[in-house]
């Protein structure tokens, strides 16, 4: 058994009470984002954003309308990101959150790397950065624990329409399924079904969801078990000092150049 | 307020949110509920689950609510009023509207005088009064016989309210009003059938409305339109149907019972006239009518002046009605006020929980207007611009003289009290933290500030008796915060001597014997016999299905939950919907689902011929002689339009509320600076003038940037490209913001011509975390004939990159 959010696109309004009442239960600190044309604000999840409510005008019916999606970490069945980071700081529970320990975090971001949904971000401008993903409000005895506690995460509470709904994997995948086979507005697609082998965080819509820019050519099965493949010997790179890891560095030094360069002027108090 | 006073009897919404599940369709107009009351948009899409209930939206911008809508007509703003004429004119040629309700329940049967008429855009009787455009209301009396007015049944006689409005609203044909709106010829027609499919006596049409409705030189007439259509369909009184209009603020509902409005006394009592009103006597023979509810006013009003003036207030000295602030018959609205400021005669000025430097029209000239007093008072949580208006952008600190004061004011999670939501719902609520540093609560800062005034007058003053002797005890021992439970208690009422709240206002006396606040509210104090707690603090969930949760907090008027609900049945009392029947009349008494709000005690084919018992004669008002601007509504442009009027020769309103100085110049019809129609709007991330969201963190986060949506077609016109810097310009002005170029917005088709439409939000200022342009720096001050309101909602401005 294993919990999962229910995200139903149809309902969504675009409030950001998602939003906000994670980045308060989470006690993560606001930022002033850059100028987004679509007033999806940020943007994207960023190094203190979990959560963030991208907001797209499409067309339907023959008519332009607006349309939304909380985007978060899917909390893969089988995550890569998990597979992929050797020092263990990312795991999956049982009960079905991905979570992040940054007690553990060596902060080499192949995590980052081996996302499929690009969803790990990185707290550039903190002295001991650290990776930045929604932890499904899970934080074992820990003070932003919920799911924990017999709770609903922070998001699932605070979402005023019913967009979002919280329980167990097996039986939202039925709702969902039940929804989708009742009204036929909906896309015959539950994301997060298959994709990457299955993830806790389920969406159905009226629209694709290429509207969001939610991958979906993610292979059906487990990404875990590639990035395993492809990872495991970088322990013994990462002991002699080797070149992918300088490789690593660069290419982390030039994200970080970049997100810098963008985050210029983001302090909320400037 | 004016148009459902004028229409219903009260001003206020007519049924509550949790209602809204029993709708089967919605038209959402001026109203954007997905990010001004996400809470609303729970209901309506539970509606739309449990009975596949249909939403039209109908709005000149893509908002989160027409995301929503399965049918979004977009109309050019300022064009309500045929949008929603049109629809009537359907449902009268296509035989749609409920024929027995408007017979019963409605004016419709009334015979109006032989020489009303209309032409040329103006009703019988303009003319001229004290050099200013009025209208002569003779010819739109009822014809009478003795005391009875004439009426027919049959709804066929030509001077019958029935025939007058279909002969009216007959120029609204489906093509005139897609010219006139913009709204493509389908579109509309898809509006008109499916709302006017309500007229079903078992179907129930939900209109909701917000400030895109009101804030017009006509807004008081849009607010008719609505109430009309919802008369000629029989919406009114039932489950899922009503005016519902959705109030701007959390509390506004109660500070306007409260009498927050210029015109009126608590409970809407009207503010007695210096002039009009000499004495008591004088007051209640002009002001109370001889029918209807309003008949017990004299013991609403002597209730509330022995409220204001405890013992002092005696039969012999009139109950003190002397000592009544009056009016003087001069314009005392906001726009009013700052007309006076800006001419030098207001000296202080205590802003209290508003910011009108970026709220008011023409906001950059209030700010001006401000310079000119000697002091300024302004309570709030953060120093906003109207605290620091001598720092706004053009001010030279130098040169002003004002004193100013900033009171730090308590949240509303700070304080204790009750909050009326836009569904009539008082609702008790605890403080949840205590107030930072010095900030103090409302109650604490009045109490304080009364007592202080009240010392000053011991020493002398002009007319110091009101002061000196206003009955004034709400102390508790022990305590520096004024007693709520004091408070509380004077508003519900309660007889003298007798500390015990009233149950009802049906109780309160003429003779001095009772004391009441707000007679509105008498009962919400009371205790529940069961629950043992005062009315407004229960929190009972136990309800009919129908939503209506009498065990929920306290409803006013004496908890009902929908007003007019004796129209929820057909005269013999049986329901039009037996599976949402509010009441059933089962032979020998009613079933209720709700408070009746009707004498149930009657036989229901007595009670059937007043159903709406705050208005005089009983019925509903498709024809309404009360307001200055026309018995029913009329298409006219906005002060500010690209196009004439082609539906008459009248091009603007006559009886706009007009001011002078630059805050009020008007670009004319057809001046080419100025081709674009601007309207202002809010949304979710920011609340009002932003005083309180601008500076909270994680709201200016998902909202930091003041920007103008412009469609794609303009923007690649003007060469501006999505994030530009850009100028808004009004004939008054001009405003520097970022480009948000998308379908937000798009060019309309009107009468031929394209019209491109633009929008402000109009959250900003120059203060706290997140600075921007106020977009109401540009907005024009002109307002209704009515209620002076300004009209935010539709002028004409030029847009180019900056
Ligand atoms: S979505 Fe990405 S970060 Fe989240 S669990 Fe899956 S692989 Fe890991
Ligand atoms: S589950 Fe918790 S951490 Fe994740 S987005 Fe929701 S509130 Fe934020
Ligand atoms: S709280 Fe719910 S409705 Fe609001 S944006 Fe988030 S998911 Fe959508």
């Amino acid at each position: 058994m294993s919990k999962a959010v229910l995200v139903d696109l149809t309902k969504c309004i675009g409030c950001k009470s998602c939003q906000t009442s994670c980045k308060q239960w989470n006690d993560l600190p606001a930022i002033k984002p850059q100028f987004d044309n679509t007033l999806s604000y940020p943007a994207e999840t960023d190094g203190y954003t979990y959560t963030t409510v991208l907001h797209r005008t499409t067309e339907k019916n023959g008519q332009e309308t607006l349309r939304f999606a909380k985007r978060q970490c899917l909390h893969c069945l089988e995550p890569a990101c998990a597979s992929a980071c050797f020092a263990k700081a990312i795991q999956k529970t049982p009960e079905g959150p991905v979570v992040y320990n940054p007690d553990l975090c060596v902060g080499c971001r192949y995590c980052m790397l081996a996302c499929p949904f690009s969803i790990p971000k990185y707290d550039w401008e903190s002295v001991f950065p650290q990776i930045v993903k929604c932890q499904f409000c899970f934080d074992r005895e820990g003070t932003h624990d919920r799911i924990g506690h017999g709770m609903e995460p922070a998001c699932v509470n605070a979402c005023p329409t019913g967009c979002l709904k919280f329980g167990e994997r097996d039986e939202l995948l039925k709702e969902a399924w039940k929804r989708i086979n009742k009204y036929s507005k909906y896309i015959k697609h539950v994301y997060g079904e298959k994709e990457a082998g299955g993830t806790s965080w389920l969406y159905i819509a009226d629209v694709p969801f290429e509207t969001f820019d939610f991958r979906t050519n993610v292979p059906n099965i487990p990404l875990s078990t590639y990035s395993h493949d492809y990872l495991k010997w970088s322990p013994a790179v990462f002991i002699g000092g080797g070149a992918l890891l300088s490789a690593l560095h660069f290419y982390t030094k030039r994200r970080n150049e970049i997100a810098k360069e963008k985050d210029k002027n983001h302090d909320i108090n400037a | 307020m004016a148009g459902l006073a004028n229409s219903f009897g009260r001003g206020a919404m007519t049924n509550h949110f949790n209602d809204y599940k029993n709708t089967d369709v919605f038209l959402v107009i001026g109203s954007n509920a997905a990010e001004t009351h996400p809470m609303a948009m729970k209901w309506i899409q539970r509606a739309k689950e449990l009975r596949g209930a249909k939403l039209i939206v109908a709005d000149p911008r893509l908002t989160k609510t027409a995301a929503h809508a399965d049918i979004f007509a977009r109309h050019r703003p300022g064009t309500d009023i045929p949008f929603l004429l049109g629809i009537m004119n359907y449902a009268i040629q296509n035989n749609l509207y409920h024929k027995e309700y408007i017979a019963n329940y409605t004016n419709a049967s009334y015979l109006v005088n032989p020489n009303y008429g209309f032409q040329d855009g103006l009703f019988s009787g303009a003319g001229e009064k004290n050099g200013k455009f009025s209208y002569d209301k003779n010819t739109w009396q009822y014809q009478k016989d003795g005391e009875t007015i004439k009426k027919d049944f049959t709804l066929e006689h030509p001077n019958c309210v029935f025939q007058l409005l279909k002969k009216h609203v007959s120029r609204y044909d489906i093509e005139t009003v897609s010219k006139i709106t913009g709204v493509p010829k389908d579109i509309y027609r898809n509006v008109c059938e499916t709302f006017a499919s309500t007229g079903a006596p078992e179907k129930s049409g939900n209109i909701i409305y917000a400030m895109g409705i009101t804030q017009h030189t006509y807004g008081t007439q849009n607010v008719r339109a609505i109430a009309m259509l919802q008369l000629l369909l029989g919406n009114i009184g039932k489950a899922g149907g009503g005016v519902n209009a959705q109030r701007g603020e959390s509390n506004v509902q109660g500070s306007t019972d409260l009498a927050m409005l210029s015109h009126l006394l608590p409970g809407y009592l009207g503010v007695p006239n210096a002039t009009k009103h000499t004495c008591l006597q004088d007051y209640i023979e002009k002001e109370t009518p001889p029918s209807g509810y309003w008949k017990n006013k004299p013991k609403f009003l002597i209730s509330l002046l022995k409220a204001f003036y405890g013992e002092k207030a005696t039969k012999e000295n009139d109950f003190c009605f002397d000592w009544l602030p009056k009016v003087d018959g001069k314009n005392r609205s906001h726009m009013g006020i700052f007309q006076e400021m800006l001419d030098g005669n207001v000296k202080g000025l205590i802003a209290w929980g508003q910011n009108p430097a970026v709220g008011g029209p023409g906001a950059q000239f209030e700010r001006k207007a401000m310079e000119q007093l000697d002091w300024l008072v302004v309570v709030d949580l953060f120093e906003t611009e109207t605290a620091a208006f001598w720092h706004g952008p053009g001010a030279d600190p130098k040169n002003i003289k004002t004193e100013c004061f900033l009171l730090p004011a308590a949240f509303s999670f700070e304080k204790e009290g009750s909050v009326t939501n836009s569904g009539r719902w008082i609702q008790y609520r605890y403080k949840a933290v205590d107030p930072p540093g010095e900030a103090k609560t409302d109650t604490w800062i009045a109490d304080k500030l009364f007592k202080a005034i009240r010392k000053e007058y011991q020493n002398g003053g002009k007319f110091p008796e009101p002061i000196l002797n206003m009955h004034w005890d709400y102390d508790k021992p022990g305590h520096d915060e004024p007693d709520i439970a004091k408070i509380a208690l004077e508003i519900n009422g309660y007889a003298v001597g007798e500390n015990k709240p009233l149950d009802s206002f049906g109780k309160l006396a003429d003779d001095g014997s009772t004391v009441c606040g707000m007679w509105i509210y008498t009962g919400y104090w009371a205790m529940d016999k069961d629950f043992k707690v005062a009315k407004c603090k229960r929190r009972s969930r136990e309800d009919s299905g129908l939503g209506t949760f009498l065990k929920w907090s306290f409803s006013w008027p004496l908890n009902r939950r929908i007003l007019y609900n004796r129209c929820a049945t057909d005269p013999q009392g049986n329901p039009w919907d037996p599976k949402r029947a509010l009441f059933k009349w089962n032979g020998t008494k009613w079933i209720a689902n709700d408070v009746p709000d009707y004498n149930s005690k009657i036989a229901p084919e007595k009670s059937a011929q007043a159903p709406f018992i705050m208005l005089p004669n009983g019925n509903g008002r498709l024809f309404a002689n009360g307001l200055a601007d026309g018995p029913f509504p009329e298409h006219y442009e906005p002060m500010e339009s690209p196009v004439s009027n082609i539906i008459s020769k009248q091009q603007n309103t006559p009886c706009a509320s007009v001011f002078k100085g630059d805050w009020a110049k008007i670009a004319e019809l057809g001046d080419s600076r100025f081709p674009y129609v601007a309207t202002t709007h809010r949304q979710l991330e920011h609340y009002q003038s932003g005083a309180v969201t601008r500076n909270t963190p994680s709201l200016v986060e998902v909202c930091p940037w003041m920007y103008v949506s412009l469609s794609e077609n303009l923007a690649r016109e003007k060469g501006i490209k999505p994030g530009d810097e850009v100028w808004v310009e009004t004939i008054r002005g001009k405003i520097k913001c970022l480009a948000s170029v998308s379908p937000v917005v798009k060019p309309l088709t009107v009468n031929g011509k394209k019209i491109e439409v633009i929008g402000l939000p109009w959250h900003w200022g120059y203060q706290g975390m997140s600075t921007g342009a106020t977009a109401n720096d540009i907005t024009p001050a002109v307002g209704d004939g009515n209620t002076s309101i300004p009209e935010y909602k539709a002028f004409l401005c030029n847009i180019r990159k900056a």
